[in-house]
């Protein structure tokens, strides 16, 4: 399986912005971030003191529908928490972030957005870091299906993910808190367990218990998500700062 | 807000005073588009559009549909533009602002009033089932001449686009897979295209593919719409000062030029896409296959 | 020096990067916070405090001022800041105040009509909307929806310190990123014979050079991403000049150009755009 590509910074003029590539399930998201700006007729939000972070996901081939919006919203709850919002320049602004599904097969109505929650975590992610949006700690995320047998299939396609018995999506920050626990369809606690343990590893790369198939990541060559998250930035800090760096 | 912040009167004064000097911002020529690159995704009528520092990501999708009751022989095509805060900090999410309108109205009526995509072939089974098109616009970066860019788009995307092949077998219609049947390319009947026109100082300079400042310190904007036949399919004025009738006259000469210069680009970066394809033809097929 | 360090947030900054000196009290720049954190140790818990990064980007200390921040991507959106030079442009004027934008999509601040050298009630300069004016952010204010005050003299002399600060007229003004900006005023402000010029920057002394037969050019570099250019003494080739300088700065900004490759391009531009 081959690991993600992404790209810091690819537009001009957005405050920030990234592009996120996800091979294993063929999403290419481009994100960006403004802030913090003003949001019109929405000043007296209803924390006065802190930032509001406002989700824009926009399908590539489709209209907006329940899908996005339910997204979305998981979207906006995970990053709120993580934005200081109460940073000097930030209260009562917004924290716009826009996303748009610009590769992959759209998802059909009634399938499952679960599958593409990752990629639109990550790409979110990387365009909040691409613009200076003070946060509290990163994250890395992963969706995991487990089929009918019982196997578990890390960043399943749109059709694994149909035939799945469930899928799951899971993020960890930095810090190793579970940040997200999004489960779909019928499962027991230990397949949760199982589900948990091999999502810590692929997002944090901890070995993950005994059992022998559940410790080995099978991203890529065996990266952590959360490696592939701090390389990226440090690439691009290494470029823009290239004229810094090299005069040490 | 949905509004560009107005640019100070220095600004203004500056880029009136330096085209009455034939000097633009970026040293460009009065009629010179800017750099454009036109390239393809890995999925058909997956278009990347770069016009200078404006970049536009267009996609094209079908699916079977129920044609409209009152054209029974007709298939269906869309054109969705809708602007986020990607392509500009001014721009609102979720709100419709009047370039919106303006943009996605002059796009329509380019491309789909002029009948570039036969709606007739895209009929499967008369009043009961034909193919829908639709082309989604996503401006991703945004400094100036969205209508050019969004058209150039567009056609592209038409004529990169493949369908999946569809028969009608005793009454039924059977939709055949990517893998299983060779996909189809859309029906184009011509390739019009959009150039756009600012001018300037009571009319006396006309520029060609204006970047954002250009566009919001200039006077009014005159859009041509035609093929590179040179058959016109669309002229408009719709705001801004008196435009002197010869200007149409004079700049058509110039757009049919850059239509030709624009559509010979698409024919270009169309066949480099096809070479790549058929160079890795044996992976994309069972890639293809894997994907289902 | 000890190796460049990157963080992203939520990485505590290590203690090795922090000034040595111990007597001064540390100053912490943007993209980081103070932290208190328990530590669990043998005779119960005790409190600590740790240095976290907020943003991410390259830790650089500043061993003058005994600071430590976080220098992040320099495309990112200009937050005011005290002291800062900014080019403001004036929206519209109230009774006492003239209400400027320094960035787009956020609030406008304040300038008051008095706050001018040797401005009094009859002489303070009448400024329409659409002007520019190079100025100081005097005070950003306390907690959430302050507003933030410019002014265009130093309040305790009166005079307008450091100097060109005030209305610009003519001229043009070139967008480019808030970290090139950053680095521009750095550049010019503390003058080098450095080879390699000041802040990885060699542009400005190579247009200086360049430039002078025609008549040299007045820039005005505002935090806030703006650039003033005027060349209005360069007689025919003025628009020209001005334009190839804002050329040369904004290609510098998008492509990250070394000296070397700095030198080459104002070369180019300058004979590209004919300005001898």
């Amino acid at each position: 399986m081959v690991g993600p590509t992404a790209t810091l910074t690819p537009l001009a003029r957005t405050d920030g912005s990234a592009s996120y590539q996800c091979p294993a399930t063929g999403f290419n998201i481009l994100s960006s971030v403004n802030a913090p700006v003003e949001l019109p007729g929405r000043r007296d939000a209803l924390k006065p003191e802190d930032a509001t972070v406002e989700v824009l996901v926009k399908p590539g081939t489709a209209p907006n529908g329940v899908g996005e919006q339910y997204v979305k919203e998981i979207i906006k709850n995970m990053l709120g928490k993580l934005v200081l919002g109460r940073e000097r320049g930030f209260p009562r602004r917004g924290v716009v972030v826009t996303l748009a599904v610009i590769g992959g097969e759209s998802v059909a109505r009634g399938d499952s957005y679960l599958t593409m929650l990752p990629a639109l975590l990550h790409a979110s992610l990387l365009a909040l870091l691409s613009a200076a949006v003070p946060l509290s700690m990163t994250f890395s995320a992963t969706v995991l299906a487990v089929t009918k047998s019982g196997d578990i299939i890390s960043e399943p396609s749109v059709q694994t993910a149909k035939a799945a018995a469930s899928l799951h999506a899971l993020a960890f920050s930095s810090k190793g808190h579970l940040l997200l626990n999004e489960s779909q369809g019928a499962f027991d606690f230990d397949t949760w367990e199982r589900v948990h343990e091999r999502a810590l590893t692929l997002c944090r790369g901890q070995a993950g218990g005994s059992d022998e198939d559940v410790s080995m990541a099978e991203n890529g060559d065996g990266q952590p998500l959360e490696g592939f998250i701090r390389e990226t930035v440090e690439d691009k800090v290494h470029r823009d700062y290239a004229w810094k760096i090299d005069e040490d | 807000m949905n509004k560009e912040a107005p640019l100070s009167i220095a600004e203004r004064d500056f880029v009136l005073n330096a085209l009455r000097e034939d000097v633009r911002l970026d040293g460009r020529g009065l009629d010179q588009l800017r750099p454009l690159k036109v390239s393809f995704g890995e999925e058909y009528g997956h278009v990347k559009v770069q016009l200078g520092k404006t970049t536009l990501i267009i996609r094209i999708s079908s699916e079977v549909t129920k044609p409209r009751d009152d054209r029974p022989f007709d298939g269906v095509f869309t054109i969705a533009l809708e602007l986020t805060a990607m392509g500009s900090p001014a721009w609102d999410n979720g709100r419709q602002g009047d370039l919106e309108t303006y943009v996605t109205n002059v796009v329509d009526r380019v491309v789909r009033h002029s009948n570039a995509l036969d709606t007739e072939s895209l009929c499967i089974l008369k009043g009961i089932s034909c193919w829908s098109i639709r082309a989604d616009v996503h401006v991703v970066d945004y400094d100036g001449n969205l209508i050019d860019a969004a058209c150039i788009g567009v056609m592209a995307g038409l004529q990169h686009f493949r369908r999946p092949d569809a028969v009608v077998k005793d009454g039924q219609v059977v939709v055949y897979g990517i893998d299983e049947r060779l996909p189809v390319a859309l029906n184009i009947t011509h390739k019009p295209l959009a150039i756009t026109f600012h001018t300037f100082d009571e009319g006396k300079r006309v520029i060609l593919d204006a970047t954002r400042k250009e566009e919001q310190a200039s006077e009014a904007d005159v859009v041509i719409g035609m093929n590179s036949a040179g058959d016109v399919c669309y002229v408009s004025k719709f705001s801004g000062a008196p435009v002197d009738a010869m200007v149409f006259v004079t700049k058509s000469k110039v757009a049919l030029e850059k239509v030709k210069e624009i559509n010979g680009i698409i024919d270009k970066a169309l066949q480099a896409d096809l070479a790549k394809r058929t160079d890795t033809g044996m992976v994309e097929q069972s890639r293809a296959e894997n994907d289902r | 020096m000890t190796t460049p360090l990157i963080l992203l947030p939520g990485d505590d900054v290590p203690s090795d990067y922090l000034p040595s000196n111990s007597s001064a009290p540390l100053r912490l720049g943007p993209g980081l916070r103070l932290l208190s954190e328990q530590v669990p140790t043998s005779s119960g818990s005790s409190g600590s405090h740790v240095i976290t990064a907020t943003q991410a980007g390259l830790v650089s200390t500043d061993t003058k001022k005994n600071g430590v921040s976080i220098a992040s991507f320099p495309n990112r959106r200009y937050i005011p800041t005290t002291n800062d030079l900014v080019i403001a442009q004036v929206h519209h004027s109230s009774a006492d105040f003239f209400h400027c934008m320094i960035t787009p999509q956020a609030p406008h601040v304040l300038l008051p009509q008095l706050a001018f050298e040797g401005a009094t009630k009859k002489t303070r300069p009448m400024l329409r909307g659409g002007d520019l004016v190079y100025a100081r952010v005097l005070s950003v204010g306390v907690g959430a929806g302050a507003e933030v005050e410019l002014t265009c003299v130093n309040p305790a002399t009166g005079k307008a310190e450091p100097g060109g600060l005030g209305p610009l007229t003519g001229g043009m003004v070139f967008d480019i990123s808030t970290g090139m900006a950053a680095r521009l005023i750095r550049a010019s402000s503390s003058k080098g014979d450095d080879e390699d010029g000041v802040e990885g920057l060699v542009v400005l002394d190579e247009l200086g050079k360049k430039l002078e037969s025609v008549g040299g050019f007045e820039i005005a570099v505002g935090r806030n991403g703006k650039v003033w250019v005027d060349s209005s003494n360069g007689g025919d080739s003025s628009v020209k000049a001005t334009v190839a300088i804002g050329r040369c700065l904004t290609t510098i900004d998008e492509h990250e150009l070394n000296t070397t490759d700095q030198r080459k391009l104002v070369t180019r531009i300058l004979r590209e755009m004919r300005v001898e």
